[in-house]
């Protein structure tokens, strides 16, 4: 089996991936009160304004979390991998669920940058690196 | 905010009259329509009430039996009321809620709740949510699409994001979410029919069981189990002329966080803390409609999906201060002779994990007096329900 490919038309989120695709990172924010809404609805529940779109993002942010997993539950997921939670530097508040490879050496807060994947079926992911570099293998 | 007006009406009024349960195992070998029905039996015979009696059932959305499977596998003739609560976990608290308001708006009499599953043998939750076929994930709002493509497919890995996140912001130890672990099971050692009865564990087995997701260990996790509980819920004037000493419920109350999300759970990480449980708005919610504290709290079943849950539970309910519960569960506080004995069966950790059905047996157990591991002169019992995405608790008091 593959990698998991994320649904890419649903109504709501697939603004959020046309803008991958382009290798945009986008949030979807209320142009009346500016709440950044994720995830994703068209309707503001802050301010009840249906006058929402995409907004694009640094695609900079800070490790907020992250667990690395040892018990494999998916044969297209191979053990150990790290999934990491990065909050954005630009969108307080507004976190995303990235991986990396192995066991990486993290600490809170450190400085995370946006790249592209392309999954096995065309589908573009964004996922998260260490603005370093590369993640130290432990 | 609504008036509070019409908050306390269900005070005290309505009781749990009868409990049971099946064995709780690896392969229970019989369909999860069976233990049901063995589990209803069972609450029926303890209440001394016959199907006869039985006008409402309540069930578990992420129950695999319906209530008109179980209705027709009893025998009841004149089901005339019938609810559903969820998701999963959260239920069993709110479903007794459920009950409450059928019986005090008249719509039923007698309310039979319960949860069933071959957790071990067919289901198992460990193996996550993902799609057993490849196809795209997600859409619907449920959000997938965010999360499952990156790795993050089970309870026990968001949980590990939420231990990892308290372990930054507190300092919490792999120590301290063992002492949970060892509590549970010291109290499954001495409960017969307990998964672990049997199965002594320390600190140092604890320490040593293997990493599954960073830095949650086997043994922060509950057991997957085969079996059913079943409760039966009436108003406190009936439950006076039955078999068993009634249990009051004191209150119950259900609770969402302000920021809570769509999704089932793992859009948790976007809420604007990992480490705050809507668990702090059923607690307040309830303590409020119970008209009790913390401080009268004597006994509790906290939900243990994960050693972590019960530690963020402990705070949400106020036993000790956001971020202390490490420290709470290190001084001795929730073991049998703690300030606040948990999980007194063992709960999911190590009697069983009847999805949170487990947990109102056995607080009714303490209320009249007959656990196994007994708590001495226990007159009030929390019970918490599953804490993501929303969640429910309940307090029983000895009438």
């Amino acid at each position: 089996m593959q990698p998991f490919s994320p649904v890419i038309t649903d109504k709501d989120t697939a603004g959020f991936f046309a803008a991958a695709a382009e290798h945009r990172l986008v949030v979807r924010s209320c142009e009346a009160c500016g709440e950044a809404i994720h995830p994703p609805t068209a309707h503001c529940p802050a301010c009840g304004s249906w006058n929402t779109g995409w907004r694009d993002v640094s695609g900079r942010g800070q490790l907020y979390s992250w667990t690395t997993v040892w018990h494999q539950v998916h044969p297209a997921y191979p053990v150990p991998y790290t999934i990491t939670v990065v909050e954005l530097q630009d969108v307080p508040g507004v976190r995303f669920v990235g991986r990396l490879s192995g066991e990486p050496q993290l600490k809170a807060g450190m400085p995370m940058s946006v790249f592209f994947e392309t999954t096995g079926d065309g589908a573009v992911l964004p996922n998260w690196q260490l603005t370093s570099g590369e993640a130290m293998q432990s | 905010m609504a008036a509070a007006t019409d908050a306390f009406t269900h005070r005290d009024r309505c009781a749990i009259v009868g409990i049971g349960a099946t064995d709780f195992s690896r392969d229970s070998g019989r369909s999860e329509l069976t233990l049901a029905t063995q589990a209803a039996r069972a609450a029926l015979d303890d209440a001394g009430l016959t199907v006869a009696d039985i006008d409402g059932i309540v069930r578990c959305d992420f129950d695999s039996v319906t209530h008109n499977a179980l209705s027709a596998s009893l025998g009841i003739r004149g089901l005339s009321y019938w609810g559903e609560v969820g998701p999963g976990g959260v239920a069993p608290c709110a479903m007794v809620g459920q009950a409450i308001g059928a019986i005090l708006s008249g719509q039923a009499s007698t309310v039979l709740l319960y949860r069933c599953l071959n957790g071990r043998s067919d289901v198992r939750f460990s193996a996550g949510t993902a799609p057993t076929v490849q196809r795209p994930v997600g859409g619907k709002a449920t959000y997938d699409e965010f999360y499952i493509p990156y790795g993050l497919m089970t309870p026990g890995q968001l949980f590990a994001l939420m231990a990892q996140r308290h372990t930054i912001e507190y300092g919490t130890t792999p120590e301290q979410l063992g002492e949970i672990a060892l509590t549970c099971r010291a109290n499954a050692n001495d409960t017969p029919h307990a998964q672990t009865a049997g199965r002594k564990l320390t600190m140092s087995e604890y320490l040593a069981s293997r990493m599954i997701s960073a830095p949650l260990r086997l043994f922060d996790f509950c057991l997957e189990s085969d079996g059913a509980c079943a409760v039966i819920v009436t108003s406190a004037a009936r439950a006076r002329d039955l078999r068993q000493p009634p249990v009051l419920i004191r209150a119950v109350a259900q609770g969402a966080a302000a920021d809570t999300r769509g999704g089932m759970m793992y859009t948790a990480v976007t809420r604007k803390s990992l480490v705050e449980l809507p668990a702090y708005t059923v607690a307040s919610k309830l303590y409020e409609r119970a008209g009790l504290g913390p401080q009268d709290i004597d006994v509790a079943q906290i939900y243990d999906c994960f050693t972590i849950s019960v530690l963020m539970q402990l705070e949400a309910f106020g036993f000790c201060e956001p971020g202390a519960g490490g420290p709470f569960v290190a001084s001795g506080a929730i073991r049998r002779d703690g300030s606040v004995p948990i999980n007194t069966a063992g709960g999911h950790l190590s009697e069983g994990y009847i999805h949170g059905m487990n947990h109102i047996v056995e607080a009714t157990r303490q209320m009249r007096g007959t656990g196994a591991v007994q708590v001495a002169d226990a007159e009030t019992c929390l019970v918490t329900g599953g804490p993501f995405p929303t969640s429910s608790a309940l307090i029983l008091r000895k009438a």
